[in-house]
Order: C-alpha cells, then structure tokens, then sequence
C-alpha cells in the first residue's frame, strides 16, 4: 500500500454522504433538554461566589483596622495620653467600681 | 433570521426553545462528524443527541471568541472519542462487518487509475481504522477526511501540535500495514485477525 493509494483511498471516502437527521431529531434533543436543569442566567451569581468575591477585600479591610488600632493605642502611649487599657481600667475604678457607682 | 449568538443569548436569557432552532442549524454537521466514526445510522443519533446535550450543558462556558459551529464540533469529536473508547474495549465481542468484492479486489489491485465508489471506500477504512488506537484514529480521521488543520485536531483532541502530527504519521503507516492485511484475506466475511 503505497501514499498515493492511501490518498486516493481518503478521497473517494471523503465523498460519502451522512445520513439525514431524523425529521423529529430536534424536538426530541429539545424534549431530554427540559429534563435538564436550568441555565444559570448571565449575570446571577450565587451567595458563594459573593462571598468568594467579597472575601480578600473584607479580609483587607479588616486587617486594615486592626493595624489602625494598634498605632493609634502607641501614638497615645507616647503622647503621654493613657493607653487604652489603662483608660478602661482607670474608668472603671473611678467609676464604675465606685461605691457610688454601679 | 438571527445568527447564533443572538440565539445564544436569548437561550441563556430562559428561551429553551430557541435551542431547537440551533440544532436544526448545525444537526447535519454533527452528524456528518459522528459518521465518520460510526456506520451505525441509531447509534449516530444516539450520539448526536448526546452532543447536543452536552453542548446544553456546557452552553454557560462557551465565551462566543471562537464560532459556535467550531465548539459544537470540539464537543462532538469528544463525544466520538469517548465512543471509540467503549467500543475498544467490546471490539473483540462484536463481529466485524462483512466487506464487498469490489472493495477487496480494488485493494489488491495494481491499477493506479481505478477508482472505488464512496461507500466501499469508507467501509474500507472503517474495517482498517479498527486497528488504530481511538486518539490516533480520531487524529487521522479529522486530518484526511474533515481536512481539519493541526491546530484544530490538536483544540478538539487536548494534545499539542507535535502530538498531532507525530499521531498523523503513526496512524498512517498502522493504516497502511492494516489495509495490507486485509487484502491478504478471502473475498467473503473480511474478519481481521488480532
């Protein structure tokens, strides 16, 4: 079996005709595709992916305020102000666990 | 009439019907593909409604960059390949096809002008592609009978370029010597020895 065989061979094959689709072959491909879910309509994403999109920027955000916290409490540590803890407690002996108090 | 994508997008939009207008646009190519793999008229529209369901499926990923007809197509040949696959594993069960005079004779022949009619030639190399490997006849099928390009076969089958063509040759020569055997055998119930 030489090339020019096999290619002439290919060629004559090439000429074959397929057979017809059945006259109902869409209706019936239509009908086992309504027993199929639904397509997610462009645009809906689920609470998931919200979440999966939102979760880097909260994550940020939130390390964001945590950073902002902790400077501010040196800032008024250095400043002479008292720091936060010393605040809370100063308040809660003058106050809040006062006689008079509470 | 609209042209696929104004079909894609309403049928995303919730019009299931629609979908029936675009199997009826491009059923005969699905079918023309699947038969290049199959003889079998049913289990071709067994096939091709499994295309288009799997087309259904996918229809969220399909971004519009490249023709729906190429995707369709990338989906089908997938469908065949899995095919050719489940058929690998039952070949030794089912019977091979029995093949004309006409088709032996033309094989034995000499005669570099004659000619084998479409049919017989098809039947041919079905029977001979039988000793491919299901990618490899997949490869050789898309390349001489689709006239697909490398980059296509390589799209629709996940290998690279170099795979395509190293595939192609391959395929080819396990052709030949398969074609060879078969014209080494009597004329009636043309059975391949394994």
């Amino acid at each position: 079996m030489d090339n020019r065989k096999l290619k002439r061979l290919f060629a004559s094959a090439r000429g074959e005709t397929a057979p017809a689709p059945p006259e109902d072959f869409a209706a019936d491909v239509l009908r086992a595709v309504r027993h199929e879910p639904p397509l997610a309509a462009p645009g809906t994403i689920s609470i998931f992916d919200q979440l999966n999109l939102w979760f880097p920027r909260l994550a940020l955000a939130a390390s964001a305020v945590i950073v902002l916290c902790v400077a501010a409490d040196y800032g008024l540590t250095a400043a002479g102000v008292p720091s936060l803890s010393d605040g809370v407690s100063q308040l809660s002996s003058q106050w809040l666990l006062t006689p008079t108090g509470l | 009439m609209s042209d696929d994508a104004e079909l894609l997008e309403r049928i995303r939009n919730g019009a299931t019907d629609d979908f029936a207008e675009l199997i009826r646009r491009h059923q005969s190519r699905v079918f023309a593909i699947l038969h290049r793999y199959e003889r079998d008229a049913h289990k071709v529209e067994d096939l091709a409604q499994e295309a288009f369901l799997k087309a259904w499926r996918a229809l969220g990923q399909f971004d519009g960059r490249a023709p729906f007809e190429h995707w369709l197509s990338s989906i089908t040949t997938r469908v065949a390949l899995d095919h050719l696959r489940k058929e690998k594993r039952r070949q030794n069960e089912i019977g091979l096809p029995e093949l004309g005079d006409d088709a032996l004779d033309w094989l034995r022949s000499g005669d570099e002008q004659s000619e084998l009619d479409a049919r017989s030639a098809a039947e041919l190399l079905e029977l001979a592609m039988r000793e491919l490997s299901p990618t490899d006849r997949v490869v050789i099928t898309m390349q001489e009978l689709e006239g697909r390009s490398v980059k296509e076969i390589a799209a629709a089958t996940g290998a690279s370029g170099v795979a395509v063509r190293v595939r192609a040759m391959r395929a080819r020569s396990k052709l030949k010597r398969a074609l060879e055997k078969l014209a080494g055998h009597q004329p009636s119930g043309a059975k391949m020895e394994k």
